[in-house]
């Protein structure tokens, strides 16, 4: 029982790292109808600044995280104004491409910088974690569920609850009568790109000390967060994390009690059954009720 | 400026003598081709091996040279890449003054190679450690670091005999080099009549260890092994071991003593071995070349096999008083008991001149040498 409840508690960290990211991906998709593969890369930036802020500069470690998500939001304008805006009337195709066209580069670049060697980085506290009977509550990955957890209830509450959140949901929906209405839709498409990046930024700051830092750190974890995505229903934000979250203790599970190697294949075949059974996922809308 | 007429044909003369001067220096020098990664994924270890050819060279050259003739090293680069490789080696090729060469430690790349080193039929020295690749029928291929059937081997050994536990978990990861790895250690547990307490492959780049962790601690094993392949993934298994609280001993391949796998894994790698090829304090040639590695280099070097691939080479030269590959192969195959930073070389019939592994310990992060572990058979 103990094994199993150790299980349990890997699957629910690993899947709030999935749910993390996946929150990213639902922020542009549901404000400016984006999807971003580079968001992989957002994680990685941010990770690589926290290496230079604490490793390298040697500031204080949340000092560190605040100035990397800050920076990281600029980053985000950045990327906004060279990716998504010359592509912006162009439908949805060539901004995807030209996010994977980004993806490749900031890749590339960070291994120019970097090099190919992964770097290790400390975590949030000096404890290992604690023991709870015969269960190790790993102290990072108990900090990635807490903060995921609030993130999401904050990513929640502004979207439903705020005007802001009102307007960027306006004008992921329809950009021509979100203007109409008086909606400031540049400003609007901008703040969810900062918002956007500064999260991935983030789950990037809090994975980093358990995988280590190095330019492919988000590779496989930006996969399982579209899944995640795909699971909890596309653009779904309580989809995003219930998707993460199950992925992370399906394949956990799956790698325990049936085969290690085919762990992966666990994740994939989930999403494959949701394909099937419920292609809208979770908590997402049928995609003719949404036209 | 006036030039006359008589002027200019000095000049010319003058040009000309330089030119043939140095062409004849040119001619002077025994020339190594050496394929190395100067440029891509791994030109940090190339570096090193370079700047350890360049030590031979000198020492060899301080000494009076090859034949009385100084070496000179021809580089090209591979770029890390297969098809990098076999491009480097077709410049080297084509140069028909080369003597010898020094291949790749990147067993993919003498795979990819190795047609047109048996075309052009010279002796190289390389690292690759794919027992394969001296059973191609391939007669000019000579590695200077033990092949992968013996790391097996000495872990079993060194498990059953220096430890004395036998209940193995093994830990490998699923791509080509760990299943061989497996292969190897299962193999030489059968000749023990044991049988491995957890076979627990996984695959490349994973983000979570926990599942193989649990796994090894319901085994009941009293040893792990483990092949893995990417130093991060044996840091994550490393550190998620010592979390889950597994205490029992661990014989790892190469990759868990890299200097990569310690930065990232520290102290939760305390007290594990390894098999290693090159280690410093192992003999005193390894001692002596680091020494003067790092008066040079100012930095500790992470292997010795293009020093003793150097070294090997022009000794064989020397010893078969000609240039002529035939003899030069010879030579080789007649090396024994030389002392090389690697370990004794004694070449067998297909080209392998080591035949086992020293094994070291992490203590608290430094590497100590444990025992070398040696097969005559």
């Amino acid at each position: 029982m103990s094994d199993f409840l150790q299980l349990v508690f890997q699957g629910l960290g690993i899947g709030a790292i999935y749910a993390l990211v996946s929150l990213g991906f639902v922020l542009l998709i549901r404000a400016a109808n984006v999807v971003n593969f580079a968001q992989g890369e957002f994680s990685m930036l941010g990770a690589y600044l926290l290496v230079v802020f604490f490793n390298l500069l040697g500031l204080p470690y949340l000092l560190g995280m605040l100035l990397s998500i800050v920076i990281m939001a600029g980053f985000g304008l950045v990327f906004a104004y060279t990716t998504y805006w010359p592509l912006r009337f162009r439908g949805g195709l060539p901004v995807i491409i030209s996010t994977i066209g980004a993806s490749i580069f900031l890749q590339n670049m960070v291994l120019w910088i970097y090099g190919p060697s992964s770097t290790p980085i400390d975590g949030l506290f000096a404890s290992d974690g604690i023991q709870v009977g015969q269960v190790f509550l790993a102290s990072q990955y108990l900090a990635i569920i807490v903060i995921a957890t609030v993130l999401v209830l904050l990513q929640y509450l502004i979207f439903e609850k705020t005007l802001l959140g009102k307007r960027l949901q306006a004008t992921s929906q329809d950009k021509e009568m979100a203007s109409l209405l008086g909606i400031p839709v540049v400003l609007m498409v901008m703040i969810t790109f900062a918002y956007s990046s500064s999260l991935g930024g983030l789950a990037g700051m809090l994975v980093a000390p358990i995988l280590f830092v190095s330019v492919n750190m988000a590779g496989i974890i930006t996969l399982k967060a579209f899944a995640a995505n795909i699971i909890g229903g596309y653009g779904s934000i309580p989809g995003a994390i219930l998707g993460g979250l199950a992925l992370g203790i399906t394949e956990t599970l799956g790698a325990a009690y049936i085969s290690v190697p085919y762990k992966d294949a666990f994740a994939f075949l989930l999403v494959l059954g949701f394909l099937m059974v419920r292609p809208q996922g979770l908590f997402g809308e049928k995609i003719a009720e949404k036209a | 400026m006036l030039i006359t007429r008589r002027t200019a044909l000095l000049s010319g003369a003058a040009v000309s003598s330089l030119a043939v001067i140095g062409r004849a220096r040119a001619q002077d020098t025994m020339k190594i081709g050496v394929v190395s990664p100067l440029t891509g994924a791994v030109a940090e270890p190339g570096r090193i091996q370079l700047n350890s050819m360049r030590l031979a060279a000198e020492k060899v050259n301080g000494a009076g040279g090859v034949l009385g003739r100084q070496i000179e090293l021809i580089v090209e680069d591979d770029q890390s890449s297969n098809p990098g490789a076999v491009l480097a080696f077709s410049r080297l090729a084509e140069r028909k003054e080369i003597v010898g060469f020094i291949g790749s430690i990147r067993s993919t790349q003498m795979n990819a190679m190795a047609p047109d080193m048996l075309k052009v039929a010279k002796p190289v020295m390389f690292g690759g450690t794919d027992p394969t690749l001296t059973k191609l029928g391939n007669p000019w291929l000579f590695r200077c670091r033990p092949n992968d059937s013996y790391s097996g081997r000495v872990i079993v050994d060194f498990c059953t005999k220096t430890l004395k536990l036998s209940k193995v978990a093994l830990v490998h990861s699923t791509d080509a080099f760990g299943t061989g790895g497996k292969n190897a250690i299962i193999a030489n547990l059968d000749k023990l009549d044991l049988k491995a307490a957890l076979v627990q492959g996984y695959t490349n780049n994973q983000s979570d260890f926990s599942p193989v962790v649990l796994a090894v601690k319901q085994s009941g094993a009293d040893v792990i092994v483990s092949y893995f392949t990417n130093e991060p993934d044996c840091a994550v298994f490393a550190r998620q071991l010592r979390q889950l609280g597994v205490r029992i001993p661990w014989v790892g391949s190469p990759s868990i003593m890299s200097p990569v796998t310690r930065g990232l894994a520290k102290n939760a790698l305390y007290g594990t071995y390894a098999v290693g090829d090159f280690v410093e304090d192992s003999n005193p040639t390894a001692k002596a070349f680091a020494d003067a590695y790092r008066a040079r280099y100012k930095e500790s070097p992470d292997s010795g096999w293009t020093y003793d691939g150097l070294t090997i080479l022009a000794k064989a030269i020397n010893d078969a008083k000609s240039t002529e590959p035939d003899k030069i192969r010879a030579a080789i195959l007649a090396i024994k008991k030389f002392p090389g930073t690697e370990g004794e070389y004694n070449f067998d019939q297909f080209g392998d001149g080591l035949h086992g592994y020293n094994v070291v310990i992490n203590n608290d992060g430094n590497i100590e040498y444990k025992q070398h572990i040696e097969f005559t058979d």
